[in-house]
């Protein structure tokens, strides 16, 4: 019933979304000039120093549209359903997640499209280049698609990827656009049955008349490929868009949460799922809030948080009852009445929530700040940092050109010291919790060549300013950071910027 | 001051964010849109908060009283939650033609006999609250309607005539209550209905149906062709009037009229509200007169374009 649209920006069959690109060679995701930058740094960079590790970009897929698809199509596609203007928008980064050991980062795109990237091995000629993520898969997860009861389309965008924790050879994560879970399989394959009886090597049937001796089949190596299957599609559970999936810790279900309810799903099991919260009114005219983002606790498996738009978090049981519409603890902070103004609710509302990995404090990230909470109190959170409080006075401006609806992400890193989150004019920030020290850095091909060290900027919100700083009105917001991942144990980051992704590593020496 | 035009241009805004939405690929953002409602709500109580009222007026000296309305400043007006009194300001009001309100909102409604669950039916409070709104309004929305004429088009070859009461026939400063008939009510949801989300193009009625407009969807046939020979007189009369900012805030005024009724959810924080509105809502629709019902009740009507589209969504 679903219309299936044709992949639009896979090139040719050799980036068909079953069989992948062999190993280690650079797929459409690397920079057009080449190889990535090479991680190096050999003069002394003190702790605390991000140098860039490589920068991948995804090239414009507008002239595969015109190369491919003929005239009716284009022209279908283009007034309908696929604006021209889609073509380059199909390459903007929508989510990045690094996996449980970090040894993968995958990232999810506007156009429907996964591409994993995998750590360079260290290798002994090679020391150096530890630290560099190779292009390791890329696949088409979602199309779009269209739902004629409603006349409405269903955007491919995958809006968020998480991963399982690896239990075998393969790989597994669940990707995710408005209205559809997927659950892919990533494995590799690096050796090939040889010597079968009824097909010959290039798989066409033989006449078994002809056959006259009987031989056992082989396997032998080839070149090492990586594919990628759809293993589950959890569809059709969700009426609103689909704005988090998390992962329990007893790696049997999951939840996906839309905006006004989330559903529980068990991952063997896909045409059923558990609503566990909705704050749906029976009149939809009472609508006040809206979920927008939650997750599981990372230890205790009956646990789940979930943010709302009016700048509140609750945290439920699921011991409690079935349906979690009561919450077990309710965390708001009181409303600063001096900052009152029209845009108030707007940038107070939440844009997302992360456990710590300790599992002791959430983290919420709203328009200006982000704000870490411990589970125990409920009534404030413990730290408040100011990511861009120069914006507070833009505000309406930031209302007409749609910014103020931008939906930051933070992220901890692996010891729960440091927090992350994104700006504009592809900064991002990093808070430290022990020394309180903060540092705004850039994520931009101009400022940062290979091997160098990023640079600390400023942004200069009134009088002199000095010579490297910036100053608000010379921000760009149509650069903003919105996705940011920190790997698991080690400093090193990956940076979403539109269509470029950026990799950083902390050097110390 | 300032206030009123800070919060006029962010209403402006709002309303065009709201009305761009319906086009968005994959569908309206509930989030999004819920939060330009929330600031759509904010900018109206600070307009109407306002304690310089003679802006929106077009040709009438005295400026309206604002029943219940408390007299803090701009700041404490949207400073502070909605206070009590302008919410029952809103819905009752106390000006001294008690009658007139209920009969404008009968009036409105009786117009369309049909359309009684329509979104574009005033409430007897907010008629009365914005009566000299009304006059600035008729000129205003000529302005409205020529640039909503476009947007009505469409839906207009699709044989569904725009819906709400037929255009008063003079303009004029007085209160509702000195025109004949019908007419007299304002066409005040006319730029509203242009302004809200409309449905996605694919199946506007079907959509319309599904969300309780259904008996919305079949207006006097007659209103439409009326409103042709209608509009001409108007136009010269408006243009020559009022200034084009006074035209422009009345317009607003109105259209957040409209729109207000869309947040009552949001102004009511009890349960008990509530219910009141589901049971507005379901007699709306199918109220034999309307009119009496918009006496009765001290709720806001709910029957809105911005619970058609979340609804329908």
């Amino acid at each position: 019933m679903l219309l299936s649209l044709p992949a639009l920006h896979l090139q040719t069959s050799e980036y068909h979304p079953l069989f992948q690109l062999p190993h280690g060679r650079l797929g459409p995701w690397c920079s057009p000039t080449g190889s990535p930058a090479p991680l190096s740094c050999e003069t002394g960079c003190g702790e605390g120093s991000w140098i860039l590790v490589c920068r991948l970009l995804v090239p414009t897929q507008v002239s595969l549209l015109s190369m491919e698809e003929d005239i009716d199509t284009r022209k279908i596609n283009n007034s309908f359903l696929r604006d021209h203007s889609y073509a380059t928008e199909a390459d903007i980064i929508s989510t990045v997640e690094f996996n449980h050991t970090g040894e993968l980062l995958a990232t999810g795109d506007k156009g429907g499209r996964v591409v994993i990237f995998q750590r360079e091995q260290e290798s002994k000629n090679q020391v150096h280049r530890r630290g560099e993520y190779n292009v390791y898969s890329t696949f088409q997860s979602h199309e779009p698609e269209f739902d004629y009861l409603k006349s409405l389309e269903i955007e491919e965008k995958i809006n968020k990827i998480r991963w399982l924790p690896q239990q075998n050879a393969a790989y597994f994560l669940l990707s995710t656009n408005d209205k559809t879970v997927k659950l892919w399989k990533v494995s590799e394959r690096d050796k090939r049955p040889e010597g079968y009886n009824l097909k010959d090597e290039e798989g066409r049937l033989r006449d078994p008349a002809t056959i006259t001796t009987l031989r056992v089949p082989v396997l032998r190596p080839m070149d090492l490929m990586v594919e990628a299957t759809p293993r589950r599609v959890f569809a059709n559970a969700h009426t609103y868009h689909i704005n988090s999936i998390s992962v329990n810790s007893d790696y049997e279900t999951y939840m996906s949460a839309d905006d006004l309810r989330i559903n529980l799903w068990n991952f063997e099991i896909t045409n059923q799922s558990f609503n566990i919260v909705d704050i749906k009114p029976a009149n939809m005219e009472e609508l006040t809030e809206v979920i927008t983002a939650a997750e599981f606790h990372p230890h205790h498996c009956n646990t789940f948080v979930y943010s709302s738009s009016k700048g509140t978090i609750r945290l439920c049981d699921m011991r409690a009852s079935a349906l979690c519409d009561r919450h077990t603890k309710f965390f708001e902070e009181p409303e600063d009445p001096s900052n009152r103004s029209f845009f108030s609710e707007i940038i107070s509302s939440i844009s997302d929530v992360k456990f710590s990995h300790s599992g002791r404090y959430i983290m919420t990230r709203d328009y200006l700040t982000v704000k870490v909470w411990d589970l125990n109190m409920e009534n404030r959170p413990i730290e408040t940092y100011q990511v861009h409080d120069y914006l507070r006075s833009k505000l309406c401006s930031l209302y007409e050109n749609d910014c103020i609806f931008d939906k930051f992400e933070c992220v901890w890193n692996g010891s729960d010291s440091v927090i992350m989150t994104g700006s504009y004019n592809n900064f991002f920030r990093m808070f430290d919790r022990n020394t309180k020290r903060d540092v705004t850095l850039e994520a931009s091909r101009e400022n940062s060549k290979p091997r160098a060290i990023l640079k600390p900027r400023k942004v200069c919100v009134g009088g002199k300013r000095r010579k490297d700083e910036i100053s608000v009105d010379s921000l760009d917001f149509s650069k903003k950071i919105l996705h940011t991942a920190w790997h698991p144990s080690e400093n090193i980051i990956a940076v979403a910027a539109t269509n470029n992704l950026y990799i950083f590593q902390d050097k110390v020496n | 001051m300032e206030f009123k035009l800070e919060a006029h241009r962010i209403v402006s805004i709002s309303l065009g964010k709201i009305y761009n939405s319906r086009g968005q690929r994959g569908g309206i953002k509930l989030h999004k849109n819920l939060l330009v409602s929330l600031v759509l709500r904010s900018a109206r109580q600070v307009y109407l908060s306002d304690p310089c009222p003679g802006l929106y007026l077009a040709g009438s000296p005295v400026p309206p009283p604002q029943p219940g309305e408390p007299a803090a400043g701009p700041p404490a007006g949207w400073g502070e939650p909605p206070p009590p009194a302008a919410r029952a300001a809103w819905p009752e009001p106390e000006t001294p033609p008690g009658a007139p309100p209920a009969r404008t909102a009968g009036r409105a409604v009786d117009a369309e006999p049909a359309a009684p669950g329509a979104g574009d039916t005033l409430q007897g409070g907010e008629a009365a609250a914005t009566a000299e709104a009304e006059a600035a309004w008729r000129r205003a929305e000529i302005r409205a309607r020529g640039g909503g004429r476009g947007r009505r088009g469409p839906r207009r070859r699709r044989g569904c005539a725009p819906r709400g009461p037929p255009r008063p026939a003079p303009p004029c400063a007085c209160p509702p209550g000195g025109e004949a008939g019908p007419g007299a009510l304002s066409c005040a949801p006319r730029p509203a209905k242009d302004e809200r989300p409309v449905p996605p193009p694919g199946c506007p009625r079907k959509r319309g149906a599904a969300a309780g407009d259904g008996p919305a969807d079949c207006p006097a046939p007659g209103s439409s062709p009326l409103k042709k020979p209608r509009r001409h007189p108007e136009e010269p009369a408006g243009g020559a009037a009022a200034e084009e900012e006074e035209m422009e805030t009345g317009n607003v005024a109105n259209l957040i009229s409209i729109f207000g009724s869309s947040f009552s959810g949001l102004l009511r924080k009890s349960p008990a509200g509530g219910r009141e509105e589901a049971e507005a809502e379901e007699s709306g629709p199918e109220a034999a007169e309307p009119g009496q019902i918009c006496c009765d009740q001290p709720v806001l009507r709910d029957i809105n374009p911005w619970s058609t589209a979340i609804v329908a969504f």
